[in-house]
């Protein structure tokens, strides 16, 4: 008998017949860790979307509008609702700048994100009770100086935070530019009152009719509260310094714009206005103009083409299908009339350097022409009104001094919004002053709490190449336009121009959007990894995981990640799950032996579910 | 005699991953017949496939493996990477074995011997398996209707032996025994047999399919139809072989989309109740044949004549798919609308220097 | 052990062929793998006018070559199924592929063979070089002389090949034509009879997918050695079951059997012929009618070659002086430049004390029968050899010599 007094050393054993017990389903087949053969390691991380940064309160725009993608509405506005309190209105009258910095529009057209908001913000005003919820009070008593978007979102968050926010207003109603720098036909009352609603639900105080500098003091702000926000805005139109700028017919932009929302304004217009400026104010006030009962009117604009305007392209081109007259490369320099507007004399004129941030040139030798109106609104921009702020805090700009937090001084005072912004190159935008109301808001917490406040921060990597994300996954679809009124009847209504996405175009909408360089657990990697060694234990951001031990470092998951989200790092950077050469060959003693016993325990281990 | 009636599964058919704009795989099956720890090469097609189409079966399978790498580099050392049963055979023997499966468990359901419904029966045999020596053994089980799948996992060649050329081997291919040299400057000079079709032609009873691992719902949902076929089922997928075709491993998925984009793996499928073609799917783009060649390295040393048979070959097929033929692709045709590959032209240059 | 249903047994006069296929219904056998080439094809006619009949529940397959009937028996073992396929000839060969997988694999497939000559020329007789070509790979084989033999080799076949111990295919052979073709009263036995023998095949380690293995995983190279001393093990750790299981079929059927070899009048014997198969038949005629002639002949018929009962052999072959190996096989190039069994024997007897001397006789080939004149003449040549003390020639083609 040849097989008498042999015996298979244990390092030799194998199982019976080599039939081999099947691995188990979470640790691999745990023998042959073929993660040395690595040189790039694929990691998930997360690029900031151009939207995102974009955004001047820095929405999570590719979080909520992937949420819509998938019907979770109520999540997506909890979502939106982190950084903005009234998407209800940015969702009408935000310029987005997030839309201009869409990766989709250098591919095909950018995502409307705005309508999606917008769409996501009338849901919100629905809702019998809101998402958000006041944070737990922390008995520190704040107080909002303006009511506008920079004082709400301070408020807005800082209430959440716990505190006992008191806004003061000195109009009769709350709302600040959002009510009175927008008109109806843009943004109707009711829409802006359920969102001040809101504000009030989350417990804030709005005192109207109260002035700082006349009902309330700067020492009373001191005393009577912990800490205290300064979102008076800019409140004064500026003029264009022309001769007979005083006479009547003579409108300002703002206020014109004020008066209408505040159902203050005694103005009748004429049939023949002229606009003096190029960006959204002066827009708003022509189109505002030919609902207020003018039959002509005129836009007349330093700048020498559209493209120059300061002004969102779409209000320009509805303001034009409206019927305004645009001029260019003119500015006024004087109001003719005898008491009363009768006519402008305009100039040639430029910017002398950058538009818009330049002086101007007037070329004042050559032949004046003379324009026939019965009214001109001036909308060339607006300053502040500090009276009542102590002169250690006033600057040379003519605004509040702050640091770069926001601050004054070592005061537990701060400052947001137009006010704190002008100058700084941030756009004087809602969106901007909502971001910096809510920044300012974090930092005074942190004042409060004595901790160290936090500047605005830099995003590091925006993701703007659309090389890094893979196209191929995303067809060419044209962008889901929303419904507008007829030019020739709306611009004599003050219903709203722009319609509502219905939920079927949100959603479309919404699915166009690349999530650019984040993960949105469209689980492409995991299918395409030939391993596979990428589990995920529910489909989410965050939950995906590479197996180091045998990812091979083909780097497919990476090549195929629609979104860009996965990079490769060289493995050299790495000092954790490193699989070192000398576990290459797992064939170690006893190895198979364990396998061998495994395999005689099979019908003893209990049946796998099939 | 008392026989007990054989249940059969039917698996749900996966939604698509583009929902309009929308990429977003659907619900993915959860579990997972293959694990990682496998010496596949990095980036290895047929091993993307065999994820796809283990998970697109779930775990009541059996799976059946033909010599191949599938067998030579998944099972190595006794460390098998598959969680459901799996068996090696001859690389003759893929039909025939998984036939002996399937009929061992019509045989011992019925009889009482096993209990349970009747278990997913997939063999996976590579190009060489089953378009060369086991041709024969699959055409049997077509033919014979067991209730099986056999997937043709196609990386065109003889890959784990070391690249040689099989039946499957494209037109122009480079492999160990297909090499280019001066008197045979195209390297494989036959064109591929047409496999699936052969399949269809032969079996019109049986559901046949070509996917690409490219799409991998679509292979998973035919994996799925195959399945739920009762009877046998045959699928023929392009896998790319990194080690083979000579490419940059990330490209896996990527080659097996271009490959479909540039008609040389036309995907279709045989509807054996209507006994017809469905040849709907469509491509996102069409695409010449140069820009599938110039990304793999077995094809470096072809010239413009080749380049353009090679067109010919792909307009052939494009036309067999209904799909009417761009004027561009027309014109590739010609090899004077073509170009040698860098490859060849930097070996022409070299040669007029000797 | 009787059993009280032993009266339901009956006598049918049917050939081997038919013998073999009621065998596999006793068995109830579920996968049955059939492809034409004679002589072995009547086996599976009979079979699939069983299955036709509704006799026996099994999936029948025409196979579409002989390596895809064991590919297919392969496949079914592994799932966990009784299977029975068979072969004669150049179609044994065809599947050669897959004899060591098969082996290697441990399952217990089984495969009836009705031997046939190999190719060239086409010739239906019966030789043994077909089934004897694969003796090495594995699995246990032997040869029945009669239908009733072949019917109980089945039987006893499974029972050693599917026990635990064991897990090794078997090739049940019998001759084409003089056991396959020619009819013989047959005692088919009552099922409660086999089920009580036989109990249904139950491999540890199936394709299932509720414990899922993987079968024949590719190994390094230093796995190779205890993989292959375990499949040796198997088939030396199949003797004792050999003897156990032989012990209990004759205490059930009524029929003992030695599992290893058949000695006919040897008792006093001088000079013995050494022989497999169909030919022991005539052999028994052919010493009664020596005997008569007073001439010390016998005959002993090896029943088992793989495993080869080396100890046996020895032990009773080496009573003898001369031992004439008829062969009915072709080995060419072998040590003897004849037939295949002559260097087992002589192996088997080189460490014993007295060796007697062995010639080896090309006889019986081409499916050709043994007449009488030829034992005559292989019997002079062992009495010469014997007398000299020395034998003339190793091997001796009947029928061309003087």
């Amino acid at each position: 008998m040849s097989t008498k007094g042999t015996k298979i050393p244990d390092w030799l054993t194998v199982p019976f017949a080599g039939i081999t017990p099947a691995p188990s389903q979470d640790k691999g087949q745990n023998l042959f860790p073929t993660g040395n053969w690595r040189a790039i390691r694929p990691v998930y991380r997360d690029k900031l979307p151009p939207c995102n940064n974009a955004c001047g309160t820095n929405e999570k725009i590719q979080g909520y509008l992937d949420l819509v993608k998938r019907g979770k509405y109520l999540d997506a506005y909890a979502l939106i609702k982190e950084d903005m309190p009234f998407p209800s209105v940015t969702g009408r009258v935000c310029y987005h700048p997030c839309e201009q910095a869409c990766n989709r529009g250098k591919y095909d057209e950018a995502i409307s994100i705005r309508a999606v908001e917008r769409f996501l913000g009338d849901l919100g005003q629905a809702l019998k009770h809101d998402v958000v919820k006041p944070g737990k009070p922390n008995g520190k008593k704040v107080a909002i100086v303006g009511s506008g978007p920079a004082g709400h979102s301070a408020a807005y968050q800082l209430a959440r935070m716990g505190y006992k926010v008191t806004i003061l207003e000195k109009s009769p109603k709350p709302g600040g530019l959002n009510r009175g720098g927008i008109p109806v036909w843009v943004l109707p009352p009711h829409v802006l009152d359920r969102e001040i609603e809101r504000l009030i639900e989350l417990g804030v105080t709005i005192k109207t009719n109260t002035e700082v500098g006349k009902d309330v003091s700067w020492d009373d702000l001191k005393k009577n509260y912990d800490a205290c926000v300064l979102a008076v805005g800019l409140t004064e139109a500026n003029s264009v310094r022309a001769e007979g700028e005083n006479k009547e017919g003579v409108l300002y932009g703002l206020p014109f714009l004020r008066d209408i929302g505040m159902g203050t304004s005694k103005v009748k217009l004429g049939p023949r206005v002229a606009v003096i400026g190029g960006g959204n104010t002066a827009i708003d006030c022509a189109r505002e103009a030919l609902r207020q009962g003018a039959v002509e009117v005129t836009m007349i604009t330093i700048e020498a083409n559209e493209q120059e305007m300061p002004a969102s392209p779409e209000d320009l081109h509805d303001m034009l299908e409206e019927g305004v007259d645009l001029w260019h490369g003119r500015a006024m320099t004087a109001v003719l009339g005898n008491g009363k507007v009768e006519s402008l004399q305009l100039h040639p004129a430029r910017f002398s350097g950058a538009i818009n941030a330049s002086p101007i040139t007037i070329e004042r030798g050559a032949p004046a022409e003379k324009f026939a109106v019965d009214h001109v609104i001036i909308a060339v921009g607006q300053h502040a009104s500090l009276s009542w702020l102590p002169a250690e805090f006033k600057n040379e700009r003519g605004t509040i001094k702050i640091d770069r937090f926001g601050r004054l001084g070592d005061t537990n005072f701060f400052a947001a919004g137009d006010i704190a912004q002008f100058g700084s190159g941030q756009p004087l935008m809602v969106v901007n002053a909502v971001g910096d109301g809510k920044r300012v808001a974090f930092n005074l917490d942190k004042a409060l709490r004595g901790e160290p406040l936090q500047p605005r921060t830099i995003a590091i990597d925006v993701i703007m190449d659309l090389n890094r994300m893979n196209m191929t996954y995303f067809p060419h679809f044209p962008r889901v336009h929303q419904g507008m009124l007829n030019p020739f009847t709306r611009k004599k209504t003050q219903d709203e121009v722009i319609q509502s996405f219905t939920e079927e175009q949100a959603v479309e909408e919404a699915a166009r959007c690349f999530s650019c360089g984040t993960c949105n657990a469209c689980d492409n990697c995991y299918l395409v990894c030939p391993e596979p060694c990428i589990t995920r234990p529910a489909r989410s951001n965050g939950l995906y995981k590479i197996i180091v031990d045998y990812c091979k470092g083909c780097r497919v998951c990476i090549e195929e990640c629609p979104t860009g989200c996965l990079e490769g790092v060289p493995e050299l950077d790495f000092d954790t799950g490193v699989v070192r050469m000398d576990t290459a060959f797992a064939i170690s003693p006893g190895l198979h032996g364990r396998q061998a016993q495994e395999l005689v325990n099979l019908s003893s281990r209990p049946a796998k579910e099939i | 005699m008392a026989t007990i009636e054989v249940q059969r599964q039917i698996l749900p058919i996966l939604a698509s991953p583009n929902q309009g704009a929308r990429f977003y795989n659907p619900e993915l099956p959860s579990s997972e017949p293959f694990v990682p720890g496998h010496r596949t090469c990095a980036g290895c097609g047929p091993s993307i496939q065999y994820r796809m189409t283990s998970k697109a079966a779930g775990d009541n399978t059996i799976l059946v493996g033909p010599t191949g790498c599938m067998y030579v580099a998944n099972s190595s050392y006794l460390c098998t990477p598959y969680n459901v049963p799996w068996a090696h055979t001859q690389i003759g023997s893929a039909g025939s074995f998984t036939a002996g499966v399937a009929a061992a468990y019509e045989a011992m359901i019925r009889k009482g011997k096993w209990k349970g419904p009747y278990p997913n029966i997939i063999c996976e045999a590579g190009d060489g398996s089953a378009s060369d020596i086991g041709l024969a053994s699959i055409s049997g089980a077509l033919y014979r209707n067991h209730d099986c799948l056999i997937i043709c996992y196609d990386n065109e060649q003889y890959a784990n032996t070391g690249i040689q050329a099989s039946s499957r081997t494209p037109y122009g291919g480079m492999t160990t025994f297909s090499p280019p040299g001066p008197e045979v400057p195209e390297g494989k000079k036959l064109f591929p047999k047409d496999l699936a079709r052969m399949m269809a032609a032969g079996h019109p009873h049986c559901y046949v399919a070509t996917a690409s691992v490219g799409y991998p719902i679509d292979l998973m949902n035919k994996v799925r139809k195959g399945l739920n076929h009762r009877g046998a089922a045959y699928l023929m997928v392009y896998t790319p072989c990194q080690k083979g075709f000579v490419y940059e491993t990330p490209r896996s998925i990527d080659l097996a989309r271009v490959v479909v984009e540039c008609g040389l793996y036309p995907i279709w499928e045989w509807n054996p109740e209507k006994r017809e073609f469905d040849y709907s799917f469509r491509p996102q783009s069409i695409r010449p044949v140069s820009e599938y060649l110039k990304l793999q390295g077995r094809f470096g040393h072809l010239h413009a004549e080749h380049i353009a048979t090679v067109q010919q070959f792909a307009n052939q097929q494009w036309k067999m798919i209904g799909v009417e033929l761009p004027e561009a692709l027309v014109q590739a045709a010609d090899p004077r609308n073509q170009v040698n590959m860098a490859a060849a032209a930097e070996a022409e240059a070299i040669a007029e220097t000797v | 052990m009787p059993t009280a249903t032993a009266a339901k047994k009956k006598t049918v006069r049917i050939n081997g062929c038919v013998a073999s296929a009621q065998a596999a219904k006793y068995a109830d056998v579920d996968v049955i793998a059939a492809y034409p080439i004679r002589p072995y094809t009547a086996t599976m006619m009979a079979l699939a006018q069983m299955v036709a009949n509704g006799e026996l529940d099994a999936e029948y397959i025409v196979a579409d070559s002989e390596h895809s009937q064991l590919s297919i028996a392969h496949g079914a073992s592994s799932s966990g199924a009784r299977v029975f396929t068979g072969s004669s000839g150049v179609g044994v060969q065809f599947a050669y592929e897959l004899y060591s997988p098969i082996s290697g694999s441990r399952m217990p497939v089984q495969m009836m063979i009705a031997d046939r000559t190999l190719d060239p020329p086409g010739d239906f007789g019966s030789e043994h070089t077909d089934a004897l070509s694969t003796r090495d790979m594995g699995w246990l084989m032997g040869w029945a002389c009669d239908a009733q033999e072949a019917f109980d080799n089945h039987l006893i076949a499974y029972r050693i090949g599917e026990d635990k111990r064991v897990l090794l295919p078997q090739m049940v052979c019998q001759d084409g034509f003089f056991v396959s073709h020619i009819t013989t009263d047959v005692e088919l036995p009552d099922s409660g009879q086999v089920r009580e023998f036989l109990p249904p095949y139950k491999h540890p380690y199936p394709l299932d997918p509720r414990h899922p293995v993987s079968h024949g995983p590719q190994i390094m190279p230093e796995q190779g050695p205890p993989l292959q001393l375990e499949r040796a093990r198997a088939m030396e750790d199949s003797m004792a079951v050999i003897e156990e299981v032989h012990k209990e079929f004759g205490e059930i059927f009524g029929r003992h059997y030695d599992p290893w070899l058949e000695e006919y009048k040897t008792d006093d014997a001088e000079v013995v012929f050494f022989l497999q198969g169909g030919h022991g038949v005539t052999a028994r005629f052919a010493i009664q009618h020596m005997r008569e002639k007073g001439l010390k002949v016998g005959m002993v018929r090896l029943r088992t070659i793989r495993p080869y009962p080396t100890d046996r052999v020895c032990e009773v072959l080496s009573k003898f002086k001369v031992v004439g190996v008829i062969e009915t096989n072709m080995a060419l190039g072998s040590p003897a430049s004849g037939g295949a069994l002559y260097a087992d024997a002589c192996a088997a007897l080189y460490e014993a004390p007295e060796r007697p001397l062995v010639i080896s006789f090309m006889a019986g080939m081409g499916g050709e029968a043994i007449v009488l004149k030829e034992f005559y003449w292989m019997t002079e040549k062992m009495i010469q050899a014997q007398k000299r003390g020395k034998i003339e020639k190793r091997t001796h083609w009947v029928g061309f010599e003087e």
